[in-house]
């Protein structure tokens, strides 16, 4: 019913539209009004034709003819050809509608404040010029249909529309549009808004910003549909202000100078994020100012090359319920001499919160100092996959000399001369005078998340603050602490894995609470261990739940309750073990290849048994009741988990028992 | 079915919209209708120019697109007039001789001025 009341509107409207017309072509531009629209046309001293409100002066009009041609109400065409462009207005907008046209230069001031015919006006540009442009002024929302427009700018923008109201930036359907502006020019963006743009359509928009950005708005961007691929940009793919908004659509943004996508707060002080609150007639995001970015799906592909360049980077938030999103960044980091500091790369990077509730995330960094994802808030990951792969070195600048793979201790020198490489960074840790103050912290409480970093000091996950996992996959192969915390931090449940060829598995600088959930940690030789707590500023390790194994022991003094702790500093690199809690299969494991960094012999890896690199580290194993252990077992069936380095729900066979001791101890591990 | 007959009733009214004249008005309320077909207008020395009507611009109050045409104050044709007459056109434009005059509305160019007349 719905679609035969839309054809008959359709019909109707055509059919109007498609009865006689009346031509007036003043230069390049016709202005068509439909005979049944136009009434009384007036003459006014002979100076002055006015139809339809459109005042003309008659000397300036060319011609004037009757045809057949259908006018579609609201809409504004600019054709462009070489070096000239035309332009057709209908008649019903005619007088709200002043163009100039020079060459393929043209411009448009709109003046009508509110609809049309219950309706915006509709600029679509075909056609193609290598020296053109498009300008748009005006106090009312509009659309700018892009219908297979090739529009190159040799003197600025390509697009510029100083109107300061919502346009919707439409790539229509089966049309490929592309968009170039002028090198060294003063143009902020090859199409820029000074307001609020939505970009959209199911057609595909090719942009190429020569002086700054690709796109820019002095408002919040939305994106949907369309396939836009930024093909590069002496600066941005994407800036805009107040908020930006990926709902669906393809983006594909490569050979930018900066930042991928980058959004930042318009005013001095954030709104937060506004939701609907429909008893007040409030929609989503309206009037909002956050600096916030939502990705709510769409498919996302970014590659930075840039020193310290981000993938997506804003001033608020960053929310990504949903979509496929990959980011590639390769630069190094550099020196921020406005903040005396230096700056790294990072895939995804927000000042305030970021959360992950849904959508895959792959997420490289191959600079020096890269991260895969940072924010300065709390991030909060409860679903979707994230996978997080860093390999660049330690990123080092004290303003002066720069060191893209410094291979010094840190610990003497201020950290805003250094940069590390993470996989996962969350929270912001200040130093005043001898004391700190914390901010941020991290959650996780589902989601598959899998980070992998092997340049030098390159942490997993690091929080800055607290550290809380409840639920999830999390799989960490890491340099450096696979999974770090400034202050406490707290398993309660999930699937942990924690991997440290050169630090800790698991370390927090606080307090570490082990309530539940499955932990495969690894840590690297002594003194770093597996699980590590402050125990050097009286911070303790609590296990009272949950099954865990330990390679490379627990932080001494730690509270064991609520199970039973064993171990044995007996086994064999690179073999399946399975733990059982009493009589029941927990989990079967593969050991670390090697036991820790020394490997192939020494006081800590090779040699044991197996002959597969043995250790004197110490294998620690709890569960809840108590800890029986087998070695050399074959596993079928079940689960992997940890990419690979367990089962659950498996079938175990063969093997024989290890000799497990009652655990009272541990290394004590350093808590960096 | 009420749909069909809805779709049917619009489009008879949009046949219903076209117009086959355009008519000028002057001032003084005098009434010119030109043919919308193939109508082009050139705008030359202060004259709307249609082919060999000729409109003084300064002398229109407006135009509008009609469904009869509504010129007035024409002419009878008198043999006098026909005798001053240098060119004869039809609405359509075309030159036509006195000889070649049907009953319809012509343009006749004299030397005192253009009129529009219409042949009985």
């Amino acid at each position: 019913m719905k679609k035969l009341k839309t054809l008959i509107a359709a019909l109707v409207l055509t059919i109007a539209a498609g009865a006689q017309t009346l031509n007036v072509q003043v230069g390049s531009v016709t202005y068509q009004f439909p005979a049944a629209q136009t009434g009384e046309m007036t003459y006014t001293n002979g100076e002055t034709l006015t139809i339809m409100g459109k005042a003309f002066t008659i000397s300036d009009i060319s011609s004037i003819t009757v045809n057949d041609t259908k006018v579609t109400n609201n809409l504004v065409s600019i054709a462009y050809s070489g070096m000239s462009a035309t332009v057709t207005v209908a008649g019903n907008v005619a007088q709200y509608v002043t163009p100039t046209v020079s060459g393929a230069y043209v411009s448009i001031a709109q003046s009508n404040t509110d609809a049309v015919d219950e309706d915006e006006i509709t600029y679509q540009l075909s056609g193609t010029s290598t020296d053109g442009q498009f300008a748009l002024s005006g106090t009312y929302k509009c659309t700018l249909s892009l219908a297979g427009i090739d529009l190159t700018c040799t003197t600025g923008a390509a697009i510029s529309i100083t109107n300061g109201k919502r346009i919707q930036l439409s790539a229509k359907k089966n049309t490929t549009n592309a968009l170039s502006d002028c090198t060294n020019g003063s143009q902020k963006a090859c199409v820029y808004s000074k307001g609020q743009l939505q970009i959209q359509g199911n057609g595909t928009l090719n942009v190429m910003g020569n002086t700054k950005h690709a796109i820019k708005s002095g408002d919040y961007i939305s994106i949907k549909n369309l396939t836009l691929n930024i093909t590069g940009a002496v600066s941005d793919g994407i800036n805009c202000e107040e908020y930006l908004l990926i709902k669906s659509g393809t983006v594909t943004i490569s050979g930018v100078g900066d930042d991928g996508i980058q959004c930042d707060l318009g005013g001095d002080s954030s709104t937060g994020e506004i939701l609907a609150d429909e008893a007040k007639g409030i929609e989503a995001h309206d009037d909002e100012d956050s600096g916030n970015v939502y990705i709510e799906g769409g498919t996302i592909n970014i590659t930075c090359t840039a020193a310290a360049a981000k993938g997506i980077k804003c001033d608020g938030d960053m929310q990504i319920s949903s979509g496929d999103i990959t980011v590639k960044t390769t630069g190094n980091g550099k020196w921020d001499s406005d903040d005396a500091e230096t700056k790294a790369a990072s895939g995804l990077s927000c000042d305030g919160n970021m959360t992950v509730s849904g959508g895959s995330l792959t997420l490289a960094s191959s600079g020096s100092g890269g991260k895969g994802m940072k924010c300065d808030g709390v991030m909060t990951i409860s679903d979707g996959t994230v996978t997080v792969v860093t390999s660049g070195g330690l990123y080092y600048n004290n303003g002066t000399t720069e060191n893209t793979n410094y291979t010094s201790d840190t610990d003497r020198i201020s950290s805003n001369y250094y940069s590390s490489p993470k996989g996962i960074k969350a929270g912001v840790k200040k130093q005043s005078g001898n004391s700190y103050t914390y901010a941020g912290g991290m959650v996780i409480s589902g989601g598959t998340i899998s980070v992998t970093t092997s340049g030098r000091n390159g942490e997993g996950i690091e929080s800055k603050n607290y550290l809380n996992i409840t639920s999830g996959h999390v799989t960490v192969n890491a340099y450096d602490d696979a999974i770090n915390s400034a202050q406490d931090m707290t398993i309660e449940g999930g699937y942990v894995y924690a991997h440290a060829t050169n630090n800790d598995g698991i370390d927090a600088n606080g307090n570490c609470y082990i309530k539940g959930g499955v932990i495969y940690a690894v840590g690297s030789s002594s003194p770093e261990v597996a699980i590590d707590a402050n125990s050097e500023e009286r911070k303790k390790l609590y296990i009272t739940g949950g099954t865990i194994v330990a390679v490379g022991g627990l932080e001494s003094g730690a509270s064991i309750s609520g199970g039973t702790c064993k171990y044995t500093s007996s086994w064999t690199a690179s073999s399946w073990y399975a733990l059982y809690n009493g009589n029941d299969l927990a989990l079967a494991f593969q050991t670390p290849a090697k036991s820790s960094s020394g490997g192939g012999g020494g006081p800590w890896g090779g040699g044991g048994p197996g002959g597969g690199g043995g250790s004197s580290q110490q294998l620690v194993v709890y569960t809840s009741s108590t800890p029986n252990l087998q070695s050399g077992v074959t596993v079928s069936d079940g689960m992997e988990y940890f990419g690979g380095m367990a089962n659950i729900g498996g079938t175990v066979s063969g093997g024989s028992s290890v000799t497990l001791s009652t655990y009272s101890g541990g290394n004590s591990g350093h808590s960096y | 079915m009420t749909m069909m007959v809805m779709i049917a009733s619009v489009t008879a009214q949009a046949e219903n919209d076209d117009y086959p004249y355009l008519t000028f008005e002057t001032a003084d309320g005098a009434k010119t209708s030109i043919s919308t077909a193939s109508l082009t207008i050139n705008i030359q020395d202060g004259k709307l120019k249609a082919g060999s009507m000729e409109l003084t611009i300064a002398d229109l109050s407006k135009m509008y697109f009609s469904t009869s045409d509504e010129t007035t104050g024409i002419e009878e044709v008198t043999t006098t007039t026909l005798d001053e007459t240098a060119d004869i056109y039809d609405l359509q434009g075309r030159k036509v001789t006195k000889d070649q005059m049907r009953r319809g509305i012509y343009v006749v160019k004299t030397k005192s001025g253009i009129r529009k007349v219409r042949v009985k």
